[in-house]
């Protein structure tokens, strides 16, 4: 199981006057979407810049598919695609123009590059619009291209820094599903973004970054579990003859530690409510009860984030 | 070689952008036809160069003064000098300075005797006195190649007849057929344009036609000037792409591919050198074709010059942008340094007339050079010989510049 294609090890970067990066560690999988979480100003792309060989870091290193960042540049820049935060893209020259360029800048050349544009268009989404300058195309289409560049080279690593920011649903739909279908075909992704849901979404595995640190790491419910919070559940419930007798045999349930009638609806609190959920429902139905809805809320990043910084994640 | 295709890709971007190309074409050729409209001289059309007021002040006696007079008044030339004659000679040079001649050519008393060898072949040394118009340009040119070639055939006369020992006075029969074909050989070679002027413009101050001694052509100072001052501007506005570069992040992601910094920085500033080399190469193609500019003889002087030229102002680009605090402080140095080299190199006026610290401050800049070498060739239609200075100072601003600058992007690119 343990086959990091990334180590970064303690990185750090400090300028004059701020302390941007604070001795982040982590490692990711060979084969899975690691999210870096974290909102504006946390450090995320600094540290991507690190992994990138764009910004030396003024501390620690990073070993990505064997080579150091910090010594052996060259060979990490072959095995990494970047697909930076801005559109980093020349808007006077067409998508294929670009993907060309780009190519080259890769070493990439002849019946092989003018192959691997026509992939990354597809992938993109874009082989129709290919001659079109970039100037002339929509927030999500320069996205697309942002992301085909950083494929050209087929890297073993894809760096995506808020691949998605300032786009509509449609697009960032699309996008979230390229990421997902790239993972598929063996890509590890490294992905950062302040959006809870994307993370939640793309990734087993989260690091939160807040302040330049590495605030907390570990699989969604290793995760929310540091909240210490219970899921809560809610029940739509008729027809129940005792309501107080029902709420005293759900309490005495294990796992549920709470238990309250909200009008109509109860409400829960319980650790792993959906494990419970078969008890639970015979509790009702031999008060008497029917069930008529139930909505489970587990824990959310949002609330993990809260929990560990006392801010919400968005401001 | 990764360095030219970003170079490539500069130029092209360059050339699609309508905004670069007004800039970089339409002014330039615009003020040139604007200034070629106010001298009136629009479409190449020369206006011949005629009458130009001369006084002949013949002191002398003998036959070789009145040889001068001969040629001078021979009807091949009667179009182009308007001849008086005077005896004073202070008189008629008072009359140069207000400006109502160009030339007063005074021949001293006794000239003939001296120089005519006696029955014992002695001859001595005498010497007809030019006095030129410091204002004009190039109507003292042509009088005194006139007056020297008078005197050059005289000498070979003079100095066939002493060959042959003939005495003094065997001298006038010679003398004779031989001027009254000058005349006519002045004037034809004055039709043709092969009227060699290049030795009296060694000895002249004032920039001056070598073309047919019969025109003052205003493009062939204006568009190497406007070329050059656009040039200037179209090559800061190039290096400060590295900058706007930095800003879109592309620079970024050029630097996280395989692709060695000193490649990139180099590829950016062969982007702006390329681009320059075309822009230059353009005007100098359309002036000849639109204004009828002549670009002079030596094509590989041109070539050496031109190229060297857009060294030195994109590599004087390069460093400026390197050694701002940012890419607004880069457009505003620019803009400021293309306006001061412009008007202190002789883009807009010559530069000839510059003494003491201005001319000092004109020779720092890289118009001021690129000019000197261009109007060698085009108004002096001197070779490679004529601009050696020039293209020598050029290569050495270009290679300073260049050096500094990719070190100082060194520098701040990689952190
Ligand atoms: N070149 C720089 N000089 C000084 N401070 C910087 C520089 N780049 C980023 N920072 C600071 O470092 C911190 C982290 O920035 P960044 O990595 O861009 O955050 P994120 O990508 O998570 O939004 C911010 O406080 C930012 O202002
Ligand atoms: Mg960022």
């Amino acid at each position: 199981m343990s086959n990091p294609i990334l180590q970064a090890q303690n990185l750090h970067k400090r300028y004059e006057k701020v302390h941007a990066v604070q001795g982040i560690s982590f490692d990711i999988q060979q084969g899975e979407i690691f999210s870096l979480l974290g909102p504006n100003g946390a450090g995320k792309t600094t540290t991507i810049s690190m992994l990138s060989c764009l910004l030396s870091a003024t501390e620690g290193d990073a070993v990505i598919d064997g080579h150091s960042v910090g010594t052996q540049a060259d060979a990490v820049k072959r095995v990494i695609g970047v697909v930076p935060q801005e559109i980093a893209l020349y808007p006077d020259l067409t998508a294929r123009e670009n993907l060309m360029f780009w190519g080259k800048m890769y070493s990439l050349s002849g019946a092989h590059l003018k192959q691997r544009v026509a992939e990354t268009l597809e992938i993109a989404g874009l082989s129709d619009r290919a001659n079109e300058k970039v100037e002339t195309y929509s927030g999500g289409m320069k996205r697309r291209i942002n992301i085909a560049v950083g494929l050209l080279h087929e890297p073993k690593v894809l760096f995506m820094d808020e691949p998605t920011v300032g786009i509509d649903p449609q697009s960032r739909r699309r996008i979230l599903d390229t990421v997902l279908e790239l993972n598929q075909r063996g890509l590890t992704v490294l992905y950062t973004t302040h959006y809870m849901e994307e993370a939640a979404e793309l990734s087993r595995r989260i690091g939160i970054v807040d302040h330049g640190k590495l605030i907390a790491l570990g699989t969604q419910d290793e995760l929310t579990k540091l909240v210490g919070e219970r899921d809560t559940v809610r029940i739509g419930i008729s027809s129940v003859n005792d309501t107080d007798a029902l709420l005293a045999a759900l309490t005495k349930l294990s796992g549920v530690d709470h238990a309250a009638l909200e009008e109509d609806e109860l409400v829960l609190q319980a650790t792993n409510a959906n494990a419970h959920l078969s008890q639970i429902i015979g509790a009702i139905g031999a008060a008497g009860g029917q069930v008529k809805s139930i909505k489970v809320a587990e824990p959310n990043l949002e609330a993990v984030f809260l929990h560990l910084t006392g801010r919400a994640l968005r401001d | 070689m990764k360095a030219l295709q970003i170079a490539v890709k500069d130029t092209l971007t360059r050339f699609r952008d309508w905004k670069a190309l007004a800039g970089m074409f339409a002014a330039p050729l615009i003020i040139s036809a604007m200034i070629g409209l106010a001298f009136g001289d629009l479409g190449g059309d020369e206006t011949p160069i005629e009458n130009i007021p001369v006084v002949l002040v013949n002191l002398d006696a003998g036959e070789l003064g009145q040889a001068y007079e001969d040629v001078l008044t021979s009807p091949d030339l009667a179009d182009l000098i308007a001849l008086e004659t005077m005896q004073d000679p202070q008189a008629a040079k008072a009359r140069i300075e207000a400006g109502e001649l160009r030339a007063v050519i005074v021949i001293p008393a006794g000239f003939s005797e001296t120089v005519i060898p006696d029955s014992q072949g002695n001859s001595g040394q005498a010497n007809v006195e030019l006095y030129t118009d410091p204002t004009a340009e190039i109507s003292p040119v042509i009088v005194r190649s006139i007056v020297e070639r008078i005197t050059a055939a005289i000498n070979s006369t003079l100095l066939a007849g002493q060959v042959a020992g003939q005495q003094a006075a065997g001298y006038a029969p010679l003398l004779g057929p031989a001027m009254g074909q000058l005349g006519a050989a002045i004037g034809a070679e004055l039709q043709s344009g092969n009227l060699n002027l290049q030795e009296s413009l060694l000895d002249l101050e004032v920039v001056s036609t070598g073309e047919t001694g019969e025109s003052f052509d205003p493009f062939a100072f204006f568009i190497p000037g406007m070329a050059v001052f656009f040039l200037m501007f179209s090559m800061f506005e190039g290096s400060r792409s590295i900058l706007q570069e930095e800003r879109h992040w592309t620079l970024q992601r050029l630097m996280s591919t395989p692709t060695p910094t000193w490649e990139i920085i180099l590829g950016k500033m062969g982007g702006t050198f390329l681009t320059g080399l075309l822009q230059f190469t353009i005007l100098m193609l359309s002036s000849t074709y639109l204004f009828g500019v002549s670009w002079g003889t030596s094509i590989l002087g041109l070539a050496i010059l031109v190229v060297l030229t857009v060294f030195a102002a994109s590599g004087l680009g390069a460093m400026l942008t390197a050694f701002s605090r940012n890419e607004n402080q880069a457009g505003v140095v620019g803009s400021a340094v293309s306006l001061v080299f412009g008007a202190l190199g002789g883009s807009f006026f010559p530069t000839d007339g510059l003494t003491g610290i201005i001319n000092i401050a004109s020779k720092l800049t890289v118009n001021r050079w690129a000019m000197d070498g261009f109007l060698a060739l085009t108004v002096n239609r001197g070779g490679l010989a004529d601009i050696q200075t020039s293209i020598l100072v050029l290569a050495v601003i270009g290679s300073v510049t260049f050096v500094l600058a990719t070190l100082a992007f060194q520098k701040r690119f990689v952190k």
